[in-house]
């Protein structure tokens, strides 16, 4: 049976869930690595995987299944690094307490927004390119294609954009 | 109260496994044998014949026996897949009442989880011939890569054959499990599991006593039942070309060709080459004809390539979503009676880089699993935790055509999303929406669901009213609807309708015809109505 300080504890977190960001759920920074992201949900999943507790009754299950549930959300959306750090601005801005539950029409609409692949078809293929080229984490072939793309056109702001994402990411490297 | 037992019900075989004194094993049935065939024959006198015995009698009572009714399951009668099963099955495939499938035998219509729910009794009854106690609970296990319809319907069989239904989980992830359970593990694994009728890679990272699916992916109608056809598709047309007679067209004849094939197969698995020999099995004007071929390893292995081939497309999407390569995959795993054929075991080779673990038994690991993770659910002892992922995407049709995704695949689960609806006109009281599974952008690419429907909705002028749906996918991998009102926190109803699927009092009908145990069934998605 599980004790009485265990349900007690469940039924104080099932009430405030629901104001909980995706690094409390998970007990983590936010500036937490990768893998102590994987590290938390192994070990949240220890302590309230609804299989543990199959055998008690139905009432505590749904409400331990409803904390887990918030869990693997949770480890689903900042396991995704394009999610995290979507999710990380959001949660962090004036809206907070709106975007607490990540939603995939978020993430979309960001990305439709975001995404502006040039008008000339010239600046088009070498940003193609580039994309490809981050793709297969060949960063200094995909800054010589931004370059060329943002010589044809300098005010695209994709363009401004990833070009300085790469760069970041090779300053990154070297100071490695 | 009775035992719990971990069941692998496979297209072409099932295995029944316990967990004894802190130890997993296979449990024999009445020939000693550890794995049963997934057949089913109906005898004139209104009995049946289930597993190896029943197997034995697809020749002679060829139009009355039923065998890999696992590709049919959850299916629509108009799916491609029911077509094709059509085509080369010796019994009668029909269509059934909300465009399910049903097999004819001797004028009885029966559903395919009924079928699959007679496998089950046979298990059942081979383990509780070797406790001597009831089993009443089981584990069982679907590929990772069926959708909703189809763990329902396997779920429905369960119910039928009287066995309270403790979790429906992934054949590879039951593999896993058997594998790495009680280990203290950490490592990558890829699952690579080819059954008789599907096919599913999942790539898992174990952590002590938690199995974690990073990623799945899978094929539902490729198998090794699919080698058997090359195999009968070729000796058909060679033997068409000699003699100008098509065995396809005659019932006897193709159920004789289609065991040769399988045990042509099987012994292509141990020699070089091997002879298949059928005497007068086409009767022509000048008497019968033997069909008398040979057949040798590298030919059959070309035969098959693509088929083999197919699957490594599959591989490379499941690590590409795992964002893995082979060389990060720790220990490879081959579950599934074709993995021991020597063209598959060294084409995945090939593919991994890397020999697979040799003492895993690719035909009983998938039960073992199960009947761990029985005991896990049933003892109150510290057991394996099973992290498993949604293998599709969910979502619901929008006007315009595409498929609004509510939860992505590879999510893991439990999980749940919300989305709030609305009325589109004056005083409207109902509202209907489509679920679909799939990765097409367009909902109708994708498999559909069922529909459901909000009903009862207060007459308020359009716009106005905000219901908010959740859908749940549990951990058995099945989507469930809930509603409420959001502004007053009413529940409110949902009717779903679930295409292909078994209703409520079909299952307690069929359970006590059965079983003769009908009274207390367990809930069949407890707070949704069925439309009938």
């Amino acid at each position: 049976m599980v004790d009485e300080g265990f349900k007690r504890q469940i039924n104080s977190l099932a009430k405030v869930i629901d104001e909980l960001d995706y690094y409390q759920i998970l007990k983590i920074d936010q500036m937490a690595f990768e893998e102590d992201i994987k590290k938390a949900y192994f070990e949240e999943s220890r302590i309230y995987h609804p299989d543990k507790y199959y055998t008690e009754p139905l009432e505590f299950q749904e409400k331990i299944t409803g904390v887990f549930k918030r869990v693997c959300e949770a480890y689903k959306v900042l396991s995704d690094p394009d999610k995290r750090a979507l999710y990380s601005k959001l949660i962090n801005g004036p809206e907070r307490q709106k975007y607490l539950r990540f939603d995939l029409r978020l993430l979309k609409a960001e990305t439709e927004k975001k995404e502006d692949e040039g008008s000339s078809p010239l600046a088009k293929k070498y940003y193609k390119m580039a994309k490809t080229a981050i793709q297969n984490k060949d960063f200094k072939a995909a800054k010589i294609n931004l370059q060329l793309a943002i010589k044809m056109e300098p005010n695209n702001q994709t363009f401004q954009e990833k070009f300085k994402e790469v760069n970041d990411i090779l300053a990154s490297r070297k100071g490695l | 109260m009775g035992r719990a037992v971990g069941i692998d019900l496979g297209t072409s075989t099932c295995c029944v496994s316990i967990v004894k004194d802190g130890k997993p094993m296979a449990i024999p049935g009445p020939d000693q044998r550890l794995i049963q065939a997934s057949v089913v024959s109906f005898l004139q006198d209104g009995n049946r014949v289930v597993g190896n015995a029943a197997k034995k009698m697809m020749i002679a009572n060829a139009e009355n026996t039923v065998y890999s009714a696992k590709r049919l399951i959850g299916r629509k009668y108009f799916s491609a897949e029911v077509k094709k099963a059509q085509a080369v099955c010796s019994y009668k495939i029909v269509e059934g009442e909300n465009q399910s499938v049903r097999i004819r035998i001797r004028d009885r219509d029966y559903s395919v989880a009924e079928i699959s729910a007679m496998m089950l009794m046979e298990m059942k009854k081979i383990a509780e011939a070797y406790l001597g106690e009831e089993v009443d609970k089981a584990v069982v296990t679907v590929p990772a890569n069926f959708n909703d319809g189809q763990r329902q319907a396997t779920k429905d069989a369960g119910m039928v054959a009287g066995l309270n239904v403790l979790r429906i989980i992934n054949e590879p992830t039951a593999a896993a499990l058997a594998y790495g359970f009680g280990k203290g593990l950490k490592q990558k694994i890829a699952i690579y599991d080819f059954g008789g009728g599907t096919f599913d890679i999942s790539v898992l990272e174990v952590g002590d006593d938690v199995f974690e699916v990073i990623s799945t992916a899978g094929d539902t109608y490729l198998g090794g039942d699919d080698f058997d056809d090359r195999l009968i598709d070729y000796f058909a047309e060679r033997f068409m070309r000699e003699h100008e007679l098509d065995i396809r067209s005659s019932r006897v004849a193709l159920q004789k060709l289609k065991n040769a094939a399988e045990q042509a197969k099987v012994e292509l698995s141990e020699k070089l080459e091997t002879r298949i020999h059928l005497p007068g099995i086409m009767e022509a004007m000048a008497g019968p004809i033997d069909l008398d071929y040979t057949i040798n390893r590298n030919y059959f292995g070309q035969m098959i390539m693509d088929l083999i081939q197919r699957t490594f497309k599959v591989c490379d999407e499941a690590l590409q979503n795992a964002r893995l390569t082979v060389g990060d995959i720790d220990a490879l795993i081959l579950v599934g009676g074709p993995t021991k054929s020597p063209m598959v075991q060294e084409a995945v080779k090939n593919y991994f880089f890397k020999d697979a673990q040799a003492n895993v038994d690719p035909e009983l690991v998938v039960s073992i699993g199960a009947a761990i993770q029985a005991a896990t659910l049933t003892e109150r002892k510290a057991g394996a935790l099973l992290l498993d992922v949604t293998p599709m995407s969910l979502g619901i049709g929008t006007a315009g055509g595409l498929m609004d995704t509510l939860i992505e695949r590879n999510t893991p689960i439990p999980t749940e999303s919300s989305r709030i609806f609305t009325t589109t006109h004056e005083n409207q009281t109902a509202v209907r929406i489509k679920i679909f599974q799939g990765e097409n952008k367009f909902y109708e690419q994708n498999e559909l669901l069922g529909e459901f429907r909000l009903a009862e909705i207060p007459a308020a002028p359009k716009g106005e009213p905000k219901i908010e749906v959740t859908f749940e996918i549990d951990a058995n991998g099945i989507v469930n609807v809930t509603a409420k009102d959001k502004d007053t926190g009413k529940a409110q109803s949902v009717q779903l309708t679930v295409s292909g699927g078994l209703s409520k009092e079909e299952i307690q009908r069929l359970k006590k015809e059965h079983t003769g145990k009908g009274e207390e069934v367990a809930a069949f998605k407890p707070d949704l109505e069925l439309i009938e």
